[in-house]
């Protein structure tokens, strides 16, 4: 399981925002074992299939989506500032007052006025990412131009850590969290045959897995996802949506699916068969490839099981390393589940 | 000397207000390159004199603290609270950072994510602010006390030109210019003056390690070194300086003219590049304390310019620490 953690670090330090994916598919690609066949389809999904000790009734698919949340260059000013655009969701506070890295590997501040000569209310609200200008040094637009492009990928440039007890941080756990189980599972034996899915394009509208989900035709699919935890301080009770150390999140619903409900049941009775902690999501938020998957040619039984994760599409996503473990061990042993099911 | 590995080095170190010790290793072993009589007082600061005692006195300042934080609470699930030392706050959320407790404690200041956060929030107060260091409050207990001090932490990076960005270039670039200047000067014979040099303490909660270490040199003549606003978005050039334009010459009715005029004279001699920044009063940096130690000390401010002041991403071009370094060394030999 150790291995597990480390495959997690290796994963998420490489920088893949959607449709940009072509390195963490070729890293994926470099770890997948010999006896799978795999393609990749013309939007960049990565599918692979593998053989169990039999074959299933129902059709399984496991899916996890490769791509991150990051930024794109859309303009550069006169000065040598470039503008720049969230793909995905992210909110300017995690981004204003640090260095992002277009490309990787170009670095620049995004920040504003110093507070020293902030007057007034100003710098009292949120800005928009569309104010905030990404500062490589550049001294005006044509030198600038010798390292960036128009369309080039941004990424944040937050170091990851293990912390406390137990934890673990850094940019893009979600959903390369996800994508190592994946690898985990197929590395290992299956008790049926199980086709793997490693989508793109999930953080800009679940793209990928929509493709994907359509040329698998699955009858049965499981999303592998990092969620919504806001077990924060000075948020009380349900709003904490999940709770980190409190294991394996099944959902019964978000804003893009509801699950089907005797496999969200068949998630808890799972996870107690085989001791590992489970829980659910305590408010209706956020939503994952199993929007497009379950609504795929003539529907498809979905469910999605997901590791508690902190401070979600920032520099610093932060999950529990018990978490990681009883997430794998609940998607492994539904394989089991889901390939016995006849109806 | 190298001015971009030695400021890369200055940086990295914790010195928050009030923890100046984490730096006085590599300061003392930096500066005992140009002075013999290194030493260190209990407020924190570290001094060094060169050159003969019946020379009069020239005291160069740069601050070695950096902005921060101050653990005050610890929270029922383990989350630390926080008070401001100087730091930006609206540059926090998501950030790693680290807490100098027992050992260094890593951890990430909270926030809550798009898929449930209000669209519009306001900026976070640092009451709002809380580090997740992924402990409990009696694993926490253990390992950190309150009062113990939080660095933001951001990585030291090249940009374009001659360009860096890092955190705690305020105001270690005023040091590296100061570290610059002494090895220009390492081979001459004989100094018109005897320097003595404070990297001092607590410039970042009012300039106090300035004041009391002015106090103990009793100088003649002072030169305070720090950072200043340069030109970028939001920050227009009436109120602020260049990048790779050379150092500002401080004008203001609370620093000596004839020493300003006598900077601005040898920087025009000698083809150092060099702006000139007018104040109306206080200067905000070591230089206010500085001049009223005692009697009166007749005292200059150079600066180096510098975007996003306060926060982990601080921008400077490494040509105007060189520049800085230049013009003193020059004012120096006169």
């Amino acid at each position: 399981m150790e291995n597990l953690k480390q495959l997690v670090k290796e994963l998420s330090a490489i920088n893949g925002a959607s449709g940009d994916e072509s390195r963490i598919r070729a890293k994926i690609i470099s770890l997948l074992p010999t006896d799978v066949k795999y393609a990749v389809d013309n939007l960049g999904n990565l599918i692979v299939e593998k053989k169990g000790r039999s074959s299933p009734s129902k059709k399984l698919m496991v899916a996890a989506h490769m791509d991150e949340v990051g930024f794109i260059v859309t303009h550069i000013d006169d000065d040598g500032s470039l503008c720049f655009a969230p793909v995905g969701g992210v909110l300017p506070y995690v981004v204003f007052g640090r260095q992002l890295a277009v490309n990787g590997d170009i670095y620049g501040a995004v920040a504003g006025k110093p507070i020293h000569l902030l007057k007034g209310d100003e710098g009292n609200s949120q800005p928009k990412i569309s104010d905030l200008r990404i500062d490589i040094g550049a001294e005006n637009r044509e030198e600038a131009e010798k390292f960036v492009a128009l369309g080039d990928y941004v990424y944040f440039t937050s170091e990851q850590s293990d912390f406390g007890d137990g934890y673990m941080s850094g940019k893009a756990l979600d959903d390369r969290a996800g994508c190592a189980i994946m690898l985990q599972m197929l590395n290992g034996e299956l008790a049926y045959d199980t086709t793997f899915v490693f989508t793109v394009q999930e953080e800009v509208g679940t793209r990928g897995s929509a493709a994907a989900a359509y040329s698998v035709n699955p009858d049965i699919a499981v999303v592998l996802e990092t969620t919504t935890a806001c077990d924060i301080s000075g948020v009380e009770g349900e709003k904490k949506v999940c709770i980190l150390g409190n294991g394996a999140v099944v959902s019964f619903m978000d804003r893009g699916t509801v699950y089907d409900r005797e496999l969200y049941k068949l998630g808890f009775d799972t996870a107690k068969e085989i001791g590992v902690k489970c829980q659910t999501k305590t408010v209706v938020a956020g939503g994952n490839d199993s929007g497009a998957i379950h609504k795929s040619a003539g529907g498809v039984r979905t469910m999605a099981i997901s590791v508690p994760c902190r401070y979600l599409h920032s520099p610093n996503c932060v999950i529990k390393e018990t978490d990681l473990y009883d997430t794998a061990k609940l998607a492994s042993a539904m394989i089991n589940k889901l390939g016995a099911m006849n109806s | 000397m190298n001015i971009e590995e030695t400021l890369k080095t200055l940086c990295a170190l914790p010195s928050v207000s009030g923890g100046e010790k984490n730096a006085h290793e590599a300061l003392i072993k930096l500066l005992s390159q140009y002075s013999d009589n290194v030493k260190t007082d209990g407020f924190g600061n570290v001094i060094g004199f060169i050159g003969e005692d019946n020379k009069p006195t020239l005291l160069l300042d740069a601050h070695i603290d950096r902005v921060g934080m101050v653990v005050t609470f610890i929270d029922e699930n383990g989350f630390l609270k926080v008070g401001k030392i100087g730091i930006d706050n609206r540059t926090l959320l998501a950030q790693n950072v680290t807490v100098y407790g027992k050992e260094p404690i890593k951890g990430i200041v909270s926030t809550l994510p798009p898929h449930v956060a209000d669209k519009n929030e306001k900026a976070p107060d640092i009451e709002d602010i809380a580090i997740d260091i992924g402990m409990t409050k009696e694993q926490a207990e253990k390992v950190i006390s309150l009062g113990d001090l939080v660095v933001e932490e951001g990585r030291f990076s090249k940009l374009a030109g001659t360009r860096i960005c890092t955190p705690a270039s305020d105001d270690m670039a005023g040091v590296v210019s100061t570290l610059y200047a002494l090895d220009l000067l390492k081979n001459e014979k004989e100094l018109p003056f005897r320097i003595a040099v404070q990297f001092v303490a607590q410039e970042e909660v009012g300039c106090r390690g300035a004041a009391v270490s002015s106090f103990n040199i009793t100088p003649d003549y002072a030169i305070a070194f720090d950072v200043s606003f340069a030109v970028s978005k939001g920050v227009s050039a009436e109120q602020a300086g260049k990048l790779g334009k050379g150092p500002m010459i401080g004008i203001s009715p609370t620093l000596d003219r004839e020493m300003s005029d006598k900077l601005k004279k040898i920087a025009q001699e000698k083809n150092i590049p060099y702006q000139i920044e007018v104040m109306n009063g206080k200067t905000g940096t070591d230089a206010d304390n500085i001049a009223v130690t005692k009697c009166g000390v007749k005292t200059a401010l150079l600066s180096i310019p510098q975007r996003y002041m306060h926060t982990s991403c601080e921008v400077l071009d490494t040509e105007d620490i060189r520049n800085t370094g230049e013009l003193l060394a020059a004012f120096i030999k006169g």
